[in-house]
């Protein structure tokens, strides 16, 4: 496979450009608008252009090999290809550069296609004359162009997974069985996520613990899964292959190794307080485990509710004494080559949408609440019942696109995906127990979308007779005994209907954590305009982010279900294994160059680079940049007040030529 | 004790409450001298024009007489005052919608131009509640209260228009669930009621009445019923049309529905300022509550006796 | 036979389709019709529509398929611009604005409530007030007025008769009046022509 390196060939600013242009049809994409020998014949009066071809399609093995005989006989020592844009097949064209030891930078690619061709088909005229000012604005660049070095990282065999839920597990376990280390940072005492909240998952009405339990013991006793649970990561530097995070472990009150999970604790604790996990409609203690398959199954002092009463450290209490009262935040440094954010969700919160009733009817739950009431050891042991008198509803009623598809000021415009499932699933778990109930789903579109939810969508209407209303409703008000009074239309009979129901559940929408903001900042991270993290590309990268080594895994990255939660993280968890197979990672040469004798310490463009990459030397009291953090964004150039930036591959001189050939001028 | 400001309001008048329901027109005026604010006449003014039936037509026509109105304010430096949910909906809309299209305020300028008029946009319409809440404040209002209510239960009619649209008005975008107005009426030491369907729309406005009174009728109808049902002594209101709906409504109501409603309805319809006025200590005779005549087919036409039986029980 | 012809048969079943209509409220910049996805949340909570045949969500369909029927029936002339619609429409569509703009071109094509008519054309543009007190008829208003310590009259157009005839001639030269009289006519003839059908059926 790998055949013996060229010889480099040898190019200085002392040797003058001999540009050769290669002017493509690509097919009829731009051969079918303009006329590419013209291209071709105006090529060659530009400035020291030697030689200018076309091809029919220059990306072809054919169409390079044209191209490296020209350097083999050292006709050339600059390549323009004129073409499709860069975004396409610069790299194909400089791997072509590469291939027969020409430098890769010394090659420019004018783009005549997206920016002629395909916007002015019904123009050719107007169109030669953009693909002419194109290839001329090439030919300016390109001699300008000077060689560069790809800088080399290496990249740690690491790996941080933040977020411990189903989507960080299941990445977790394929890289620690790959041989990495993995470090799985989880905020909550416990791993497992709102998988764990879950009663039965669709289609298949699996217990959702019983199919995460095991994953989570798996990740506790796995070697290369170094488990932090109750910690949160507060500080991340450096840059892909190697970051240094810092890890604050919180402080549990309790300490982990001696602490034996017996409970003796919790039954003497005097303080009853809400438990989050079943969203406060059970109690726990103020010394707890969020629920009885916790993993790691330690005990933790919630200090907030904590009295300090003293009546837990007691000896005959805790045994093994593992009280710690004067417990303190730890923080650990360690070194990272590659970064997975596995986030979560959290469930949109209705008490806006007033016309709904949440917040005011105690009848009126939404769907995270119905779960922890189905859930067999939830607060009513999977027995649900209405809020207001703890009797079972005789009749219930799903909305469903709560908080989602609204394009309102301040709305979610996006769909959260597995709603319509879960409506379904929770009916008719309601219908298992309660067959004589009747059960309404109110909704919009139904979108049963994965494998086996069609058929399950089927089966709720036919076997177990859910009623499917098409029609969102408008408002609910109370009724006697706190009934809810539903007013809709029916929109298929178009009738209006008011119906009666004893308890409403709100099936909300997916909604980005509260402080995915905090997360951004701090991996420098983008987010879409729904406020879930932004993948590199929608099609082709959906487990990328558009930092370096740094990836995104399940709904933090939008909203989804299960399957396809584990299989995004399987997808991050590969792709990071990728980057730290390869032990070393290339870093393009844009970065900026400090010229040291014209910099005047003011760090102005240490305070403006948005990706952290330029530090001072306190030393030489100058800026410094380092090229594997800087993205070759321009800002540090422009705002220097002494010229003494310089941006390799586009510096002053590069950019100017280009604007000076645009206008038809010629300097050189 | 909050110093008075200097407020200064042009008093937009309307049809429905200088015309048909002058009590109304009296009671704000007489409460506004008592709190200190000027309103100065908006001399020439003419129907606001009505959203729901002129913007039915023509919005042209309707931007055109919108903003001649507030010219007439603009022309003497206040903002147009009024007292009406149909008036501010209106001015207020027109205003939003000028500010927010500006080739809207261009052609209503260029037919302005040939009366001598230019509307700049510059003057924001208010609702006195609005001037009541937002500007002067409760805690203003709190102040000026001399005389509260022992026992009065209070049915709120917000009314429409002067919460929504919500995007056009200055209550943060809410409209669901607001409750300045009942904040105002328990300043006089009244229960305001929770009642099924409570912002239900009286049923007059967008072309409604004019188009089959029956049909308004019949929202009335729902409204006094639920009222009712709820135990309320009298019906507050903000708009004189809304006002006018429920109180010769009511009587039209009795009529056209006799056979379902059971009983007839007699429960007293008050503007706030009338409310608010006699808390303030102001006199009845100047807030429109007492009849000085005997002309007949005129309001109210559901009586305000069992009414002013309270507050001569009630307030010192 | 003919008899169950007539009531079993209907042809016509099949409706065709045409944005006439919506052509008119993409001109007009209120485009955003076209994003209704008919969830009815707008009828659900319309307080005409429990009481009337009126469904909001009909009136923006049948606007979206040109089904012309919206403009000549009196169903949108029900609603009482609540707003309800306007604000929980989860597509962000202003239905009110919508239902306002049917009314529009009905009334450009000639469909108006006779009330309706003699409230704009005779009240308001004769008195500059829809609802007015002025003149010997309303003495009652008048002196119900004086009897509150107010002025007979409101400092309005009717203290002012060069303020009614700005107003006038702004709705004459707004194309208020010529819209009237076309509607006028155009209502007038239609009314001819369903006279005269009628007598053809019954010949």
């Amino acid at each position: 496979m790998t055949e013996s390196k060229p010889e480099e060939i040898v190019v200085t600013a002392h040797d003058k450009p001999k540009i050769g242009v290669y002017v493509c049809h690509c097919g009829i994409n731009i051969g079918g608008v303009i006329s590419v020998p013209d291209l071709v014949e105006y090529s060659k009066t530009l400035p020291n252009v030697v030689l200018a071809k076309e091809y029919k399609f220059l990306c072809s093995d054919i169409g390079q090999k044209l191209i490296q005989d020209d350097i083999k006989e050292g006709l050339i020592n600059r390549v323009i290809v004129a073409a499709c844009s860069p975004r396409m097949h610069e790299p194909t064209f400089r791997a072509t550069l590469n291939d027969v030891g020409l430098n890769q930078f010394l090659f420019e690619q004018a783009n005549i296609r997206e920016h002629a061709t395909w916007v002015n088909m019904q123009d050719p005229e107007g169109a030669y004359e953009i693909a002419k000012d194109h290839i001329r604005m090439a030919v300016g660049k390109a001699n300008k162009l000077r060689p560069l070095e790809v800088q080399k990282v290496k990249v740690e065999p690491s790996c941080l997974i933040i977020g411990g839920g189903v989507a960080g597990m299941n990445a977790a376990l394929d890289l620690a069985t790959e041989g990495y280390t993995t470090y799985l940072v989880e905020r909550t005492p416990t791993i497992g996520g709102h998988m764990a909240q879950l009663d039965k998952t669709f289609p298949t009405m699996d217990c959702s613990a019983c199919i995460i339990t095991p994953r989570m013991s798996d990740v506790a006793k796995t070697k290369g899964i170094e488990l932090r649970t109750y910690c949160e990561v507060v500080d991340v530097e450096g840059y892909v292959g190697n970051f240094v995070v810092t890890i604050m472990h919180k402080p549990h009150y309790v300490d982990q190794e001696k602490c034996t999970a017996c409970g003796a604790c919790a039954e003497e604790c005097p303080i009853d307080c809400g438990n989050e996990f079943d969203l406060g409609m059970q109690t726990r203690k103020a010394i707890y485990i969020p629920f009885p398959q916790a993993v790691p199954g330690q005990y933790t002092i919630d200090m907030d509710k904590c009295v300090k009463c003293g009546i837990c450290a007691r000896e005959t209490v805790c045994e093994p004494g593992a009280i710690v009262y004067d417990d303190k935040p730890v923080y650990e440094k360690i070194k990272i080559g590659t970064i997975i954010i596995a986030t979560g969700w959290d469930l949109f919160d209705p008490i806006k949408l007033e016309q709904y009733g949440y917040g005011r009817y105690p009848n009126v739950i939404d769907s995270l609440q119905m779960e922890r009431l189905l859930s067999s050891f939830g607060p009513v042991l999977g027995k649900p019942v209405r809020p207001s008198d703890l009797k079972a509803p005789h009749s219930i009623a799903f909305l469903q696109c709560v908080g989602s598809r609204n394009f309102r000021q301040g709305g979610n415009k996006y769909c959260s995906r597995v709603c319509c499932m879960y409506a379904t699933k929770q009916a008719r778990q309601y219908k298992e127990k309660h067959p004589e109930a009747d059960v309404y789903i109110f909704y919009m579109d139904v979108r049963a979308f994965g494998k086996g939810y069609e058929e399950f969508y089927e089966s709720a209407a036919e076997n177990y007779g859910i009623n499917y209303i098409r029609g969102r409703i408008a408002e609910v008000r109370e009724g006697e005994n706190n009934s809810i009074i539903i007013r809709a239309e029916d929109t298929l009979l178009q009738e209006l209907i008011e119906l009666e129901v004893d308890m409403f559940i709100l099936s909300c929408g997916l909604v980005p954590k509260a402080d995915a903001d905090q997360v951004s900042a701090l991996l420098s991270v983008q987010r879409s305009s729904d406020g879930f993290f932004m993948e590199a590309h929608p099609k082709l990268k959906p487990v990328d982010t558009l930092t370096d080594g740094v990836f995104v895994a399940g709904v933090a990255q939008g909203p989804k279900d299960i399957p396809d939660t584990v299989a995004q993280a399987k997808g991050a968890a590969s792709s990071a294994a990728a980057l730290m197979a390869q032990g070393e990672v290339e870093i393009e040469p844009y970065y900026s160059v400090v010229l040291e004798h014209l910099c005047s310490g003011c760090k102005t463009c240490q305070s403006l680079c948005p990706f952290g990459a330029i530090n001072f030397d306190n030393f030489k009291k100058i800026a410094m940049v380092n090229p594997a953090k800087c993205k070759g964004c321009g800002t540090c150039v422009s705002a220097c007040p002494s010229d003494a930036m310089v941006q390799n591959h586009f510096n002053n001189d590069q950019l100017i030529t280009i604007i000076n050939f645009a206008l038809k001028e010629n300097p050189l | 004790m909050i110093e008075k400001k200097n407020w200064r309001y042009g008093m937009f008048l309307g049809c429905v409450a200088p015309n048909r329901y002058p009590m109304i027109e009296a009671s704000i005026r007489a409460v506004f001298e008592h709190l200190g604010a000027e309103l100065l006449e908006l001399e020439g003014a003419s129907c606001c024009p009505a959203p729901g039936v002129f913007r039915a037509f023509h919005i042209p026509s309707w931007l055109v007489i919108a903003a001649r109105n507030i010219t007439i304010a603009e022309q003497i430096g206040v903002s147009p005052l009024t007292g009406c949910n149909g008036c501010y909906g209106t001015l207020r809309d027109a205003w939003v919608e000028m500010e927010h299209e500006p080739s809207l305020k261009k052609m209503v300028n260029e037919h302005l131009a040939k009366v001598g008029r230019v509307y700049k946009g510059n003057r924001e319409p208010k609702h006195i509640v609005q001037a009541l809440y937002l500007d002067m404040g409760m805690d203003y209002l709190r102040d000026h209260i001399k005389y509260t209510f022992k026992d009065l239960k209070v049915a709120v009619h917000y009314g429409c228009h002067i919460i929504k649209p919500s995007d056009k008005r200055p209550w943060g975008g809410q409209y669901e669930c607001p409750t300045f107005l009942d904040e105002m009426v328990e300043l006089t030491g009244a229960k305001s009621l929770d009642y099924k369907d409570k912002f239900l729309c009286c049923g007059a406005g967008g072309a409604v009445r004019t188009a089959v009174k029956e049909i308004s009728a019949d929202f009335s109808r729902e409204k006094l019923e639920n009222i009712r049902n709820a135990g309320a002594d009298i019906i507050i209101d903000v708009c004189p049309f809304c006002h006018l709906q429920l109180d010769l409504g009511q009587l039209e109501a009795n009529g056209i529905y006799k056979d379902i409603i059971g009983e007839p309805y007699k429960i007293p319809v008050i503007y706030l300022t009338q409310l608010l006025g006699l808390a303030f200590g102001i006199d009845p005779n100047q807030l429109g509550l007492v009849k000085n005549h005997q002309l007949a087919g005129v309001p109210p036409f559901i009586s305000i006796e069992p009414f002013l039986n309270i507050v001569k029980e009630q307030l010192d | 036979m003919s008899e169950n012809v007539k009531k079993y048969i209907k042809r016509q079943v099949i409706k065709p389709i045409n944005s006439k209509i919506s052509e008119k409220f993409v001109d007009a910049g209120l485009e955003k019709i076209r994003a209704c996805i008919n969830c009815g949340t707008c009828t659900g909570g319309c307080p005409s529509g429990r009481r009337t045949a009126y469904r909001t969500r009909s009136a923006i369909r049948k606007a979206l398929t040109g089904d012309t029927s919206v403009l000549e029936d009196i169903d949108i002339w029900l609603c009482s611009t609540c707003y309800y619609c306007y604000e929980r429409c989860p597509r962000d569509i202003p239905v009110t604005d919508m239902i306002i703009k049917l009314r529009n071109i009905a009334v450009e094509e000639g469909y108006i409530l006779d009330a309706h008519f003699g409230l704009a054309n005779n009240v308001f543009f004769i008195t500059g007030h829809g609802v007015p007190a002025n003149g010997e008829e309303n003495k009652k208003w008048q002196d119900l007025r004086e009897s509150y310590g107010l002025p007979p009259l409101p400092p309005t157009v009717h203290c002012h008769p060069e303020a009614v005839e700005e107003v006038q001639s702004l709705l004459k030269s707004v194309g208020f009046t010529e819209l009237m009289e076309n509607t006028k006519k155009l209502k007038e003839e239609r009314a001819k022509k369903e006279q005269a059908e009628k007598e053809e059926s019954t010949k």
